[in-house]
């Protein structure tokens, strides 16, 4: 985290990184709010939850991605925001990782939730929010 | 010391520390910030979810699907496998196989129509052009066991489609299988 504390970064740009994640999560929000039962299914593929907690989870994950995009983007609690981005990421990463490590080849769930025609969760898919991880650090951090 | 000056860290500690909310503002501002969006976003989850048409319950019911409408809920009813193996025997169902194209190939339940999932889109312009799934007719739709979700997937899909009678084979291939009830490999079944 000394690291992150050392980054020289104008704080405007801080800003700029703080709309660009808060958007992408509010983006993110949009079909798993509309589409729970969906998201719900996308949850249960992962298969690394008991089945009574799936449905508040996926419940409870858009509600955060809004709420925390939300704050990121009108730079509200934008520390605080980042701390939570930085939570939701992390969990992401831990989802496709276990899911990669067993072999499941099953959807992302991230954005489009319907038709199982999202993304299929990758290494790919891992790094691009290991990407997003950071930068919520950073704006946990400096922000 | 004026009244404006700030009193010394010293004496404001005793204060601070008797009230865990102060400590925690203090220490962890952005923890309790952080913790007071997560409630915000229970609220908007909830609100959400009550006012969705595809809300969904927040909690299982024992022996509850993950992933079905509230409003789904008495149209997507379950059987058990001594329940279908007796459609079965008496032709009263179209089983319907959600399993992946090569594990239906490997074995199925004699007469399963194959519905993948994972490839719906090719698979259903398939079989609804066939005309092979009347809308009035009995589908038990299987997948590979009680945790599998995708018959619970294949039956909304059904219901959206107009399908009036979609059932959800409970314990799916696994519990036939293991019944010994009849398959592709094993017509007679295993004699269990």
């Amino acid at each position: 985290m000394s690291a992150i504390r050392a980054v020289p970064l104008h704080r405007a740009v801080l800003r700029v990184i703080g709309i660009a994640i808060g958007a992408t999560l509010i983006w993110a929000s949009i079909d798993k709010l509309h589409h729970p039962d969906q998201f719900a299914d996308a949850v249960h593929e992962y298969d690394m939850l008991p089945l009574w907690l799936m449905n508040a989870f996926a419940l409870a994950m858009p509600g955060a991605e809004v709420v925390t995009g939300a704050a990121l983007v009108l730079g509200v609690w934008r520390r605080a925001a980042g701390l939570l981005s930085v939570g939701l990421f992390l969990a992401f990463m831990v989802a496709i990782a276990q899911a990669q490590l067993r072999g499941l080849q099953i959807e992302c769930g991230c954005f489009d939730v319907g038709d199982m025609t999202s993304s299929e969760a990758s290494w790919g898919l891992f790094g691009r929010d290991a990407v997003y991880l950071l930068a919520s650090a950073l704006v946990w951090r400096r922000g | 010391m004026t009244k404006a000056d700030p009193a010394p860290s010293s004496e404001r500690a005793p204060a601070v520390e008797a009230c865990p909310l102060c400590v925690l503002q203090v220490r962890f501002p952005h923890a309790l910030r952080a913790a007071l969006l997560l409630c915000w976003a229970l609220l908007v989850a909830a609100v959400a979810n009550a006012a969705n048409p595809l809300g969904i319950r927040w909690t299982l019911s024992p022996g509850g699907r993950v992933g079905i409408p509230r409003t789904y809920e008495a149209r997507l009813p379950e059987a058990s496998a001594k329940e279908a193996r007796a459609m079965f025997d008496a032709g009263t169902a179209i089983f319907i196989d959600t399993r992946d194209a090569r594990d239906y190939k490997k074995d199925h339940i004699p007469g399963a129509v194959n519905l993948p999932m994972r490839d719906w889109q090719r698979a259903w312009s398939k079989v609804s052009a066939s005309g092979e799934l009347p809308k009035e007719a009995r589908l038990l739709i299987y997948c590979y066991g009680r945790k599998c979700g995708l018959s619970t997937r294949a039956g909304k899909r059904l219901l959206e489609e107009g399908y009036r009678h979609p059932i959800i084979l409970e314990y799916g291939w696994t519990e036939w299988n293991d019944a010994g009830y009849p398959t592709v490999e094993h017509p007679q079944g295993r004699g269990r």
